[in-house]
């Protein structure tokens, strides 16, 4: 309850609303007709509108015991402090009718709301000497520093939590001058990737701005997680209780989780790769439940490879090695992963005719590929959309699957898409017209356009805030765009109005993409929650919630069965669609993640950002597996190859990099026990095949077109 | 709350304590709490209320500068802008400050009277009617993109929107720590090395040379053509090599060509390293070589080598002074590097000497503590000498004269000494030899016949007769020099033209020149013979210079 506290209004009435759509949505996923609207979902929750969150907590209100009462005092107290004053006689007649004595003297009330928060604080309450902090600490450092050399970097993990809880409890207890001594003295020695944390840090002085830091927040409502070797742990806690310092082992006892393993410690450097979250590791237990990262089926679809090729026919050599790889294409299609999920796990929209077009062109397409790695690779041809007279007002882009389109989000809250094609964007005939045509008819996608209106760009208003992320539905008829004004859009690119206004999240989303069979988009923004949504349904169907901090990144695996969030607590997570249980948890980044892409096959993971590292993360075996270094700012973008031999990313610093991923995969030692262990494992290989300089532009996004040509789109800072 | 945001927003550079040192310890001072107190009327704010608002304003502004590096982030920028600290207030639900742009990076005056200093925003009164009236702004551009091809198959086309080579040139150095022209370089002068058949150099060739030329590629910049580079190739080893033909070849490229001056840093350090690796090993034969590439570089107009002498000066130094140049000093003839040398030192210091670089005194300082130095050995001396000789008599008068009787007495010490060896004896004549002719051309100067041999001696010391003898034989040649003219009626011939050495002429010319001007011994001659042992005994040539050239090669300056 007491989280109610730190979420402003909007957002706890969203954590009200989660519970009761929760048990609906299974049947929701299940029932592919929309009309059959479960009751929960139709309910609208509009952020302001006191009548209906009287209706949501009126279904609580029935269940009421005698320990309810507690939680409905604090809603009440909640409804009174946001001024909702119909919502609370609303509530108070509901709760009369239920025969449950609410209208006691409001003092009562805020009593317990002051209650709660201290009870949550009070963990920090402690009576000890404030100066003997600075001994204690000294203590647990000479622990460190004595420990044998195995031991040391492992013990060295204990540094930083300790450090920042100690302040905390010395700022609780109003020993301003102390915590700032205590800062100054120890915060030098601590890892560098923590400076950013300790400045946060440093500007908490007074007990007071301890409450409704979100920062702090984090940091006390979670146990920091260290990971252990057990002989370290002994150690450990032989050296404490020789040294009889209750101090330090309280800290530990209630603030630090210690995730003990079996085996031999391990070394700095694998310490040092998976180090840098906002409360540590992840904990071996959050990373246990299988995942099903093999890609579904696809279904079987009479894919007429024989008949057009005009132009390469007459060759008889070429037609025949042609052959031989048609065949490799589709005896590689027919075969079923073991590591697939059911295709009924996660309900997908039914193919539709134009679906079936798609995919035959796909496979042709591919048949067309270049080949970036292995023995015979050629080095990418990069091809540049470069945004002239944007002066760095562009903040998002997206490109179409088959790279016919390209959607520009904009600084001014505008959306832009262009056409990449000799085609022009046009838009669908009158409602007149259209009833005119001949429905039947195998033209009619095409006589349903307008001729007229046919242009290279068209124009989206709708959004009141910075456009923060697009995705071009795999159909290229949908858009969604999230924005800083809280709202995701989706946009019909047929008619070019906005279609629906998604309101759930009411910070600004970071986010947002379309799933692979289209249907379903994600969104995830600054309220630490991503959400899943369905384009016919205005409300999400599952919610994504435990990051610490923003989510800044989301990425649909190409199953549709899982989502890959990044955020600002540093750390990556990947969620079951089914359950929307988180089922990986993968820390290593030092500053936030800004990417992801998901390699081809499913099976990786590879996520960058802003401490311009890119890592890779392996699903099936827990572990991050290779980390590439050479970005020199930010990195904003990543793509794999089509084939997923390679994996090329672009940021800030004005470059595109091309990485051998390929290699990396085979580079990787099943049999090294640290990695059966889940300890990252680094090797200093250099993976870089190739680095393209742009003149002044970041680079915003990048896209492998089906043939394997590197697509990149830069915006150009005028030197000014 | 709002207030004090708003208070924030105007992050006066005085509205932070200056004690700051680190950046995480920024904080708002209570003077400026005081202050912005005052102007909204409550006077007398305690100190203790003060400090707590100054703290609570510096947390505030923390946490929102924060949360607006979060939207800067998103927005894909490097640079936070007003709008991120807008956007920040925006999700903590404060009214951002609406209209906040300016032009100037920090728009804050300073101002101060009173006893107090005071930061501020300067807001100016504008009139409506001129906003109104104003003409209307240039319609911005729309959006567009533009495609290119920024790598087709691996390489980036050199088109105007990739960026140029060169930045990419610098980036391949950096990435890779070396660069590949001074390679180049070095492969230069091994090629070189293993032309003249000196096993003895190509053996001992320190790999440290190879890695101290790496650390010094920074400098190079810019990235020479593939002709370029074939060009530097076959100068460098012509310049060094067997082939006195070639080298009289390239060497006229040297110093005719006008389109150099992008290699002229490769070449200076092809000399230095050059210089450094052979006067190690006493390759006279090459360093001769490197002295004349120099000559050829300075003699060339359309190059300047101001930019470089940092690296010429001290190879040049070493040749004049180096205490030792070749595997015999008794025989071989290192006296004419010395000599060469020191007359491109002179020939540096008229042209780039300047009252700001101040080379010229640099240089002579060098040579004086040579000279003063009772440690160093007689060669370097005679370098020492012999390059203040060439600086002018004014010089030699200053800095050498009032050393006379010492280096009288050191000479006759040693050319009395029971232990004389050939080494010591060769350098004690030369050394004489040039302090007679140099201080006696002074001295001639300073004093009126009659020159009496004990007035001399007195004077000079052990030097004085001798210096007496050539006085005594310059005043007859003048004389008779004087008669001849007066009875012929004429003007000096010119006589510089001829007894110059011509150091750039071909190998076939110098031979006619050799003939037609007996008193011009050719030092590109000389050398060419001196770069084939085998053909011709090192003594000999000791003999024919010794006998021919000494007074011609310095008739010149």
């Amino acid at each position: 309850m007491a989280e109610l506290q730190h979420f402003s209004g909007a957002g706890s009435v969203e954590t009200v609303n989660y519970s009761s759509t929760l048990s609906s949505t299974e049947q929701d996923l299940s029932s592919q007709d929309s009309s059959q609207v479960p009751e929960a979902a139709s309910a609208e929750v509009e952020v302001h509108d006191s009548s209906d969150i009287t209706e949501e907590t009126s279904g609580p209100i029935k269940l009421v015991a005698e320990k309810d009462q507690k939680t409905l005092f604090a809603v009440l107290q909640f409804l009174r402090k946001n001024n909702l004053g119909e919502t609370v006689n609303a509530l108070e007649q509901e709760a009369e009718k239920a025969g449950v004595k609410l209208k006691g003297d409001p003092a009562s009330g805020s009593q317990l709301s002051t209650d709660e928060v201290s009870s949550l604080l009070s963990a920090y309450s402690n009576e000890a000497d404030p100066s003997s902090y600075e001994d204690n600490y000294r203590l647990l450092q000479q622990c460190i520093e004595t420990s044998l050399d195995a031991h040391k970097c492992e013990l060295a993990q204990l540094s930083y939590p300790v450090f920042i809880h100690m302040y905390l409890v010395l700022i609780y207890n109003h020993h301003e001058t102390k915590a700032k001594s205590f800062f100054h003295r120890f915060s030098g020695v601590l890892e560098d990737f923590h400076q950013n944390d300790l400045s946060q840090l440093s500007a908490v002085t007074m007990k007071s701005q301890m409450e409704g830091n979100n920062f702090i927040f984090s940091l006390r409502s979670n146990k920091y997680v260290v990971r252990i070797s057990q002989d370290s742990n002994d150690m450990l806690k032989r050296y404490l209780e020789e040294k009889n310092k209750p101090l330090v082992q309280d800290i530990i006892q209630s603030h630090i989780t210690l995730d003990v393993f079996e085996g031999l410690p391990r070394t700095r450097t694998q310490i040092k790769a998976s180090a840098g979250g906002l409360c540590g590791e992840a904990r071996q237990d959050e990373n246990k439940v299988k995942v099903f990262y093999g890609l579904l089926k696809e279904p079987d679809i009479d894919i007429p490879l024989e008949d057009d090729d005009d132009l390469d026919d007459s060759q008889d050599g070429s037609s025949k090695s042609k052959k031989r790889k048609k065949k490799e294409f589709l005896s590689k299609k027919n075969k079923a992963d073991p590591n697939a999920p059911a295709l009924t796990r996660i309900p997908l929209p039914e193919i539709k005719d134009a679906d079936k077009l798609e995919k035959i062109n796909i496979a042709k397409e591919s048949l067309k590929r270049v080949r970036l790695g292995g023995m015979e690779r050629v080095a990418p041809s990069v091809c540049c959309y470069t945004f002239t007279n944007a002066f760095g007002t562009v903040t998002a882009v997206d490109i179409s699957d088959d790279s016919s389109l390209l959607a520009a989000g904009f600084q001014d809250s505008h959306i832009r898409v262009w056409s990449l094609t000799p085609r022009t964007l046009r838009t669908v005939k009158s409602a007149a017209e259209l009833s005119l045509l001949d429905k039947e008819g195998d033209d009619i996608f095409e006589r349903m356009m307008d001729d007229c209106t046919g242009v290279e760009s068209k124009t989206l208003f709708g959004h009141s805030g910075t456009v923060y992320a697009l995705s071009i539905s795999p159909c290229r008829t949908l858009l969604v765009s999230s924005s800083e004004d809280g709202t995701v859009r989706l946009w019909s690119l047929l008619t070019w109005t906005n279609l629906v206004v998604y309101k759930g999240h009411v910070w600004p989303v970071w986010g947002t993409q379309f799933g692979p069979h289209g249907h379903y988009f994600v969104s995830c923004g600054q309220d630490k929650v991503a959400r899943l949504w369905v384009t016919d349904h205005h409300q999400p169907v599952r919610m994504f919630a435990g990051h610490l901090s923003d989510v800044d990144c989301i990425a649909f695996h190409h199953n549709s069965n899982y989502i890959a969030t990044g955020s600002s607590d540093r750390s990556v997570r990947v969620w079951d669609v089914l359950n929307g249980n988180c089922v990986r948890v993968f820390t290593g980044h030092k500053k936030p993640v800004l990417c992801l892409a998901w390699s081809p096959d499913g099976r990786y993971l590879a996520s960058a950002g802003v401490d311009t590292d890119i890592l890779i993360w392996d699903i099936a075996a827990k572990v991050m597996v290779g980390m590439f270094k050479g970005h020199t700012a930010a990195v904003e973008t990543l793509a794999f190859s089509r084939d997923g031999e390679v994996l090329a990313s672009g940021g800030l610093d004005n470059t595109v990099k091309v990485w051998d991923f390929q290699q990396v995969i085979w580079d990787i030692d099943t049999d090294d026990i640290g990695m059966q262990r889940g300890h990252a494992t680094i090797t200093d290989h250099n993976y870089l095949l190739s680095d393209f300089p742009t003149k002044e532009s970041p680079i915003f996004h990048l896209h492998f077109t089906r043939r394997n040509l590197l697509l990149s789109v830069a915006s150009f800072l005028n030197p000014s | 709350m709002c207030n004090l945001a708003l208070m924030a927003e105007s992050k006066t550079p005085g509205f932070w304590t200056k004690n700051c040192e680190k950046s995480g310890l920024a904080a708002v001072s209570t003077d400026s709490i005081k202050a912005a107190a005052e102007s909204i009327g409550i006077s007398q704010l305690p100190d203790q209320v003060s400090v707590r608002l100054a703290n609570e304003t510096t947390f505030r502004i923390k946490e929102i500068f924060q949360d607006s590096l979060k939207f800067c982030n998103h927005r894909k920028s490097r640079k936070l802008s007003c709008q991120d600290i807008d956007n920040a207030l925006k999700s903590k639900n404060i009214e951002p400050l609406y209209g906040f742009v300016s032009k100037d990076f920090i728009p804050f005056r300073f101002s101060s009277g009173g006893g107090r200093e005071l930061h501020f925003v300067e807001e100016k009164e504008l009139d409506l009617n001129d906003i109104i009236n104003a003409p209307l702004p240039k319609i911005t551009y729309d959006v567009a993109i533009k495609a290119h091809w920024l790598a087709i198959e691996g390489v980036q086309p050199s088109i105007p929107e990739n960026p140029a080579p060169e930045k990419q040139f610098s980036i391949d150095i950096l990435k890779k720590g070396e660069s590949k022209e001074p390679k180049t370089g070095i492969k230069a002068l091994k090629s070189c090395h293993v032309q003249n058949n000196n096993p003895l150099i190509s053996a001992k060739k320190p790999d440290s040379s190879s890695t101290s030329l790496v650390s010094l590629k920074p400098q190079f910049t810019h990235e020479l053509s593939v002709e370029q580079q074939l060009y530097y190739k076959e100068i460098t080893e012509a310049a060094v090599g067997s082939s006195e033909a070639r080298r009289a070849e390239a060497l006229q490229s040297l110093a005719t060509d006008p389109g150099l001056a992008q290699m002229l840093p490769r070449f200076s350090t092809f000399v230095s390293e050059g210089v450094r690796v052979n006067v190690v090993q006493n390759n006279l034969a090459l360093l001769i070589y490197l002295m004349r590439m120099v000559k050829a570089l300075m003699d060339n107009p359309t190059l300047n080598l101001e930019k470089y002498l940092h690296e010429m000066i001290p190879a040049m130094m070493t040749c004049v002074v180096s205490r030792q140049l070749c595997t015999r000093p008794d025989v071989d003839n290192h006296w004419a590097l010395r000599d060469y040398a020191a007359r491109l030192m002179a020939q540096i210091c008229r042209s780039f000497s300047t009252s700001t670089n101040l080379i010229q005194s640099r240089i002579t300082g060098t040579f004086c503590k040579c000279l003063h130095d009772d440690k160093s050995s007689l060669a370097a001396r005679y370098g020492s000498v012999a390059g203040l000789a060439e600086l002018g008599p004014n010089v030699i008068q200053s800095l050498a004269l009032p050393r006379l009787r010492v280096e009288g007495d050191r000479i006759k010490n040693i050319l009395e000494s029971p232990l004389l060896n050939a080494i010591d004896r060769t350098a004690a004549e030369h050394l004489r030899g040039l302090l007679v002719k140099h201080c006696g051309h002074v001295i001639k100067g300073l004093r009126q016949p009659p020159d009496l041999s004990e007035d001399y001696s007195n004077e000079y010391g052990y030097l004085g007769p001798l210096i007496c003898q050539h006085i005594t034989k310059l005043r007859e040649q003048e004389a008779h020099k004087s008669r001849l003219l007066a009875s012929a009626g004429l003007n000096r011939p010119a006589m510089g033209i001829g007894s110059r050495p011509s150091l750039m002429s071909t190998g076939s010319s110098s031979s006619q020149q050799n003939s037609s001007l007996s008193s011009s011994p050719n030092l590109d001659h000389q050398f060419s013979l001196n770069s084939n042992p085998s053909s011709v005994g090192a003594s000999s040539r000791m003999t024919f210079y010794g006998s021919n050239s000494k007074t011609s090669m310095f008739d010149g300056s």
